[in-house]
């Protein structure tokens, strides 16, 4: 009667394949994901059964919180000859031309530096007479965060948040946000302005319980300075026939 | 794999090599990849949202009121989008936070075909044309169409069945073969412009909506609405703004129907 002789097995699992796999995995991540950028306001779009994809480069999108409050966002075809950041200083530029036609007696300058930190911003949305104010937060400590804060609304009311908008149906006084977009319209990069005609340039982003109020005031402020078709952000629902 | 053997063919010579075993450990690694991972998954935005293209009017006054397009009263269907209010008041009743929408229509002029004359409150009593409705998905079990959407169907009953003839034809593999992805965008295509083209003949009887809105009410609503054109093949629909005659039926609506 011989013992069964049980054969000493290694617990060593080799993890190598698990390792190609997980390496393969991360690869694909990473190059698929795209960030999300960091916005002012959180909303959640309205389902809708439009399947109509949004536009990733080329457009300016209008952030709407439930308060009113109007943030701009602007995508822009970064294969092109218009980087984000160079369309951001030629933005910059624009809009202070046009700001400083209707306020020649405070006009804004912004430096070189000024523009560069404004190139690097996500959504921007402070009243053009803050904003050197506002851009040359970023060389004290923790600037970026500062900043942030401003725009989410930190409470000092010298901190006003979101672009000016008003009822306004005169084109020849526009409001700050009217100049903006302006200021969109006009600019070099011909992508933009092309799609900006057509109507997929200018997405507005609005929470659904936001009152119809409010989205009217964005949207008669775009239809005077001539911007009649744009989209609407909304989430997929499931579709209905 | 990860382990390197070292055959030890130097086996009885001088200065005796050790058998050696190299062995990598991939544990950690494979531990951080998983983190990696987990941490791009979760910020990875993969669904996109999707878009809803709306073209308004000029703002630009209109002097010559004859280039005004007039939808005929036969056709005119006018939908107001408003809030829930609070019983006897005119403040907007939430539930968790949410505004509940609510939904009036009218045929026609505000106040029927002698319209509300001199706007005193007898003759909008009497005249009042509107009347509620709600956003309801199709019925679970029948699949019919309720709410609003059964009222706009109804008016637009001549498209929508020449609509539903087409999709039929796509279905049996009328506008081509189905079979392959190529012959099925074809398909799509083919259909698609045959149901544009249904959607804006003028021979066929289809109403012309006007949106029209509250302040109160909600986005969402406005969005819903405007699916509602896209599910029944409204091709005619515009947002306006409230009259007179409007938010006095509206008021006078809501002083009746909720006390």
């Amino acid at each position: 009667m011989g013992r069964v002789k049980i054969a000493k097995k290694s617990t060593f699992i080799d993890m190598t394949a698990m390792s190609d796999v997980t390496v393969l995995l991360l690869t694909f991540f990473m190059l698929t994901s795209t960030f999300l950028s960091k916005e002012p306001a959180t909303v959640i779009t309205p389902p809708s059964v439009s399947t109509e994809k949004v536009q990733e480069t080329n457009v300016v999108q209008v952030l709407v919180n439930p308060e009113g409050k109007v943030w701009l966002t602007m995508n822009n075809d970064t294969s092109a000859n218009w980087s984000n950041e160079k369309m951001r200083i030629a933005l910059l530029d624009k809009v202070s031309e046009i700001y400083n036609e209707s306020h020649p007696k405070n006009p804004v300058k912004f430096t070189n530096e000024q523009k560069y930190t404004f190139s690097k911003q996500g959504a921007f949305g402070v009243p053009l007479a803050k904003m050197g104010e506002f851009l040359n937060l970023i060389n004290e400590p923790e600037g970026q965060t500062k900043m942030d804060q401003w725009l989410e609304g930190d409470g000092n009311p010298a901190h006003p948040t979101g672009i000016p908008i008003s009822w306004n149906q005169n084109d020849q006084t526009p409001n700050e946000f009217q100049m903006w977009m302006k200021a969109m319209r006009q600019s070099d990069n011909e992508n933009l302005t092309a799609a900006i005609k057509d109507g997929t340039g200018v997405a507005i982003k609005a929470d659904q319980n936001t009152s119809f109020d409010i989205v009217h005031l964005v949207m008669d402020n775009l239809q005077t300075i001539h911007m009649n078709k744009f989209t609407l952000l909304t989430a997929l629902k499931g579709a209905e026939e | 794999m990860a382990e390197v053997q070292q055959n030890d063919s130097g086996k009885g010579k001088k200065g005796h090599q050790k058998k050696m075993q190299i062995r990598v450990d991939f544990t950690p690694m494979v531990d951080m990849n998983m983190l990696l991972i987990t941490f791009f998954m979760l910020c990875t935005t993969m669904i996109k949202s999707q878009t809803l293209t709306i073209a308004l009017p000029s703002n630009e006054k209109v002097d010559n009121v004859e280039n005004m397009s007039q939808a005929s009263e036969d056709d005119a269907v006018t939908i107001i989008l408003d809030a829930k209010r609070k019983k006897g008041s005119m403040d907007v009743d939430t539930v968790n936070g949410k505004v509940v929408p609510v939904i009036y229509y009218y045929f026609g002029k505000p106040g029927g075909k002698d319209g509300l004359g001199d706007f005193s409150p007898a003759t909008i009593a009497e005249r009042n044309n509107l009347q509620e409705s709600k956003f309801l998905a199709n019925d679970a079990k029948t699949g019919r169409a309720q709410g609003i959407r059964e009222i706009i169907q109804q008016r637009n009953k001549d498209v929508l069945t020449e609509v539903n003839k087409l999709k039929e034809k796509y279905s049996n593999g009328g506008f081509g073969s189905l079979e392959t992805k190529e012959g099925r965008e074809k398909a799509q295509a083919a259909y698609d412009e045959a149901a544009s083209k249904v959607r804006k003949d003028e021979n066929l009887k289809k109403p012309v909506i006007i949106i029209k809105s509250t302040p109160q009410a909600s986005f969402g609503s406005l969005v819903s609405v405007l699916d509602e054109m896209q599910i029944n093949s409204i091709s005619k629909y515009q947002i306006d703004n409230m009259t007179k005659a409007d938010s006095l039926l509206v008021i006078d609506y809501q002083n009746r129907h909720h006390e």
